[in-house]
């Protein structure tokens, strides 16, 4: 068993090597990080966008006591630590949010950012002033995906690959990919270009899945929708084979390379980004677009649900201990936050949040288990939108009025990104686990019994000297309180 | 699958620059103009409380600076300390000494001795237990109250939970608040919001202490006032405000939580002149005018009258701020009362009822 006891060195050295960071950092007292997780669409970039924008320009953030209580004296942008990430484009993005009124494009690489707050503490026995280091870190939410297969061979993700691609909802997208794999011999001599002619269609399968019509989330993994660097590399070039696990392969045939591709991934790719980012969170925020999925059908949400049970697998809650912190820093809270919220009436966010705890349930139960604290809000990074009631034909709707985008649909409407509207975007099931029960998936317009518009960014209002101030958001404050207001006190 | 049928469907209704249900969307025929009326809702993210409200703020400081605070050892302190160390060390070489001077005269009554010295010591370890009791159950209260403060303003549910039945749990050895507590454990069970809990909460667990706590107040006033207006002398009525003053924080105390000790006395009195400090001339300033009136009619009548009077004000802010101070919640269903509410009859209102 040779490439096992590979496996278990190269475990055991980036766990060392995870440890020796942990070190390096309490020793250079580096302050709190804060993951920011979600998969693609969810929102990270707007949240930290927003984030730093109302912490160093003074939002309204009334539930955060260290900022209602006037205590926070400076919040301003550092140097951040790693010279070899690119920095969070914090400006352009907020150019892009209050100038153009554009939402952020999808996130293509890595940036990260760090935010200083200094405050007075309320009382007590340390000196009066403190400061807090905020680190925060935006990548793309593909990327995400593939922190499960860390621990999944190659046999077992193929086996999951095709068995999800099998299923009804799914099936139609795969067709093309799947033929392609009929004509594939296992043991046939490796080639470049068949092996790229199946990592195409694969990839082109996971693309189309994961279109805002169908809005699928478990496509690992994730480099193949958004590659960044790595674009046409051999660790990029490989597809799920219906491989026998257990089964040896020659290192030549097809499916030995595509074995050897697919752990090439995993060294390379998935566990750097892992080992650098994730493994040494203190605090955890997870946004989760619900909207997307519950707009496709509940076979969506379905899929939502296990690619967050999957994902939040790989991190480490825990209850904060000086000596844990020291070696193995463990995330002491974590804040499930259902975004864009502003897309529907504040009388219905507590629905909203009871469909997120039925998609968490996993991971909040194995969190509260070890003694990590746990919250769930609907949240906006940004509202978009704000509330009235339309009368009509004698019936009440809660509706939301705003500007939704180009080319967004419903009720029979071509919206053009211009002219507002109200929207009433149906009701959420009471009982949450109907959201889930079903095998619907890309509902049409006119069965849907709730359609959710986006909206384009709300006009910013302008403060002194001409900057955009603030813009208005749900519960970030309240988000904020629950991730580092205890640092605060 | 009716009740699918009539849940209502997704809607768009595309606006004017003005707000109005723009012609185009009208996509039913002109014979019939459809009935749409759009009518803007208050924002409600701005309907909450910006922060705290400032008596909150202020009960705040006041519990950290007494009940929740640690005493600190300045010089003064320390020679105190050090000076009682010595004598608690005289005394206990005295003791020996005397128990040894007793068995030389006769084991029986040196054993008779011993006895008594255990039963000091079994005493003295009991009475550091209920202090410490005492002690940790004010801390615990000002926890309480500052938990409950934040969980109210951020509307927090599962923090009105837990937080519900720990005060639940303080009142659990009364029996008269039982079925205020099952009450309480049936809403905390069902759908409720945070704020919404915590009011019911206050509602049925501390309105009826409150109204004893304001009795309570009334009646130390009552007697203040009265003795002052009899007593002979003025040393006399001094000694028996600051009587009926101690003796009122004490019984807040009781009411609210349980016994506070001797430490846990001094602590809270700590909180009570802090709260006391700011409020005398802010949060009871409102009626300040009708005491120094009341005080006015009072005094032509008699002196002593005007005096008792004043005493008696007096007496009544500082059980309020005792109040304020042992209440295991924030004022939240509805505002603290006033002077006016829980003594009348210091203005003259007693005539009518």
């Amino acid at each position: 068993m040779p490439e096992r006891s590979v496996t278990f060195f190269s475990n055991l050295l980036s766990e060392a090597q995870i440890t020796a960071r942990s070190v390096a950092d309490y020793m250079g007292g580096t302050g709190l990080r804060l993951g920011v997780t979600g998969l693609s669409r969810a929102g990270k970039t707007v949240f930290i966008t927003s984030l730093v924008h109302n912490l160093t320009a003074g939002g309204r953030l009334p539930v955060l006591r260290a900022s209602a209580e006037g205590r926070i004296t400076s919040a301003t942008l550092q140097a951040q630590p790693d010279d070899a990430i690119p920095r969070f484009t914090y400006e352009d993005h907020l150019a892009s949010l209050t100038l153009d009124r554009h939402w952020p494009e999808s996130t293509r690489r890595i940036s990260e950012l760090r935010i200083n707050l200094e405050f007075e503490r309320q009382a007590g026995w340390r000196s009066r002033t403190g400061s807090l280091t905020l680190d925060i870190i935006d990548y793309p939410g593909e990327w995400l995906l593939d922190l499960p297969l860390l621990d999944k061979s190659f046999a077992q993700w193929s086996r999951e690959t095709l068995e999800a691609s099998a299923e009804a909802g799914r099936a139609g997208l795969a067709a093309d990919w799947r033929g392609g794999l009929q004509g594939l011999r296992l043991e046939d001599a490796f080639s470049e270009t068949a092996a790229r002619h199946q990592a195409e269609r694969f990839t082109a399968y996971l693309r189309a899945s994961k279109s805002d019509r169908y809005a699928l989330s478990t496509l690992p993994p994730g480099r193949f929708l958004m590659p960044g660097e790595l674009e046409g590399s051999p660790a990029l070039t490989f597809a799920p084979l219906p491989v026998t696990e257990g089964a040896a392969y020659g290192a030549t045939t097809m499916a030995g390379m595509m074995e050897r591709r697919y752990e090439a991934y995993k060294t390379h790719v998935v566990r750097p980004f892992f080992r650098d980012h994730f493994s040494r969170l203190d605090r955890q925020i997870v946004l989760v677009d619900a909207l997307g999925a519950l707009n496709s059908g509940p076979s969506a949400v379905r899929d939502l649900q296990v690619a967050l049970g999957d994902v939040m697998q790989s991190f480490r809650a825990g209850r904060a201990s000086r000596l844990a912190s020291l070696f193995r820093p463990r995330i002491d809270r974590i804040l499930f936050a259902a975004t864009k919220a502003d897309h529907l009436h504040h009388t219905s966010h507590d629905r909203l949040e009871a469909i997120l705890r039925v998609l968490t349930a996993r991971a909040i139960t194995r969190a509260e288990d070890v003694g990590a604290k746990i919250d769930v809000i609907a949240l906006a990074a940004t509202r978009a939108t704000r509330e009235a009631r339309v009368t009509h034909d004698g019936a009440q709707l809660e509706a939301i009025i705003g500007t939704p985008l180009a080319g967004e649909r419903v009720d029979g409407e071509l919206f053009d990104g211009v002219a507002e509207a109200a929207i009433f975007p149906g009701e959420l099931p009471a009982d949450p686990r109907r959201a889930l029960r079903g095998d619907a998936l890309a509902v049409p317009d006119t069965e849907a019994d709730y359609r959710f518009v986006r909206f384009r960014p709300p006009v910013a209002q302008s403060g002194e000297g001409g900057q955009a101030k603030p813009l208005p958001h749900i519960r970030l404050d309240r988000a904020l309180q629950f991730l580092i207001g205890d640092k605060l006190a | 699958m009716t009740a699918d049928d009539r849940r209502a469907r997704p809607r768009a209704f595309r606006l004017d620059p003005q707000g109005q249900v723009a012609e185009a969307a009208m996509a039913q025929p002109v014979s019939k103009p459809p009935q749409i009326e759009i009518e803007l809702q208050p924002d409600p993210y701005e309907l909450k409380p910006v922060a705290l409200p400032v008596d909150e703020a202020v009960v705040e400081m006041a519990q950290r600076r007494g009940m929740l605070g640690w005493f600190r050892l300045g010089w003064g302190g320390l020679f105190w300390s050090a000076l009682g160390g010595l004598v608690s060390l005289g005394i206990g070489l005295w003791i020996d000494g005397l128990i040894e001077q007793l068995f030389s005269r006769a084991a029986g009554l040196g054993w008779i001795a011993v006895a008594l010295a255990a039963l000091v010591v079994l005493a003295l370890l009991a009475l550091t237990i209920r202090e410490v009791i005492g002690v940790f159950r004010q801390a615990h209260v000002a926890k309480l109250h500052a938990a409950l403060a934040a969980a109210h303003l951020a509307d927090d549910t599962d923090a009105a939970r837990r937080l519900v039945g720990e005060l639940a749990a303080l009142y659990a050895q009364r029996s008269s608040t039982a079925a205020a507590r099952a009450e309480i454990t049936r809403t905390t069970g069902e759908i409720v919001d945070g704020r919404d809990l915590l009011d019911i909460t206050e509602r049925l667990l501390l309105h009826p202490i409150d109204a004893a706590v304001a009795r309570e107040i009334a009646e130390a006033a009552k007697r203040v006032s009265l003795v002052t207006a009899i007593s002979p002398r003025a040393i006399l009525d001094l000694v028996f405000v600051v009587g009926q003053i101690i003796r009122l924080i004490r019984r807040v105390a009781e009411l609210y939580s349980g016994r506070p000790g001797f430490l846990g006395f001094v602590k809270l009195a700590r909180s009570v002149g802090a709260h006391l400090a700011v409020t005398g001339g802010m949060a009871i300033g409102d009626s300040l005018l009708q005491q120094v009136v009341g005080h006015g009619i009072a005094a032509k009548l008699s002196a002593r009258l005007g005096e008792g009077v004043l005493n008696g004000l007096l007496t009544t802010r500082v059980g309020l701020s005792a109040m304020a101070v042992c209440r295991p919640m924030p004022f939240a269903a509805g505002p603290q009362p006033g002077v006016k509410d829980v003594a009348p009859f210091l203005f003259g209102a007693s005539q009518d009822s």
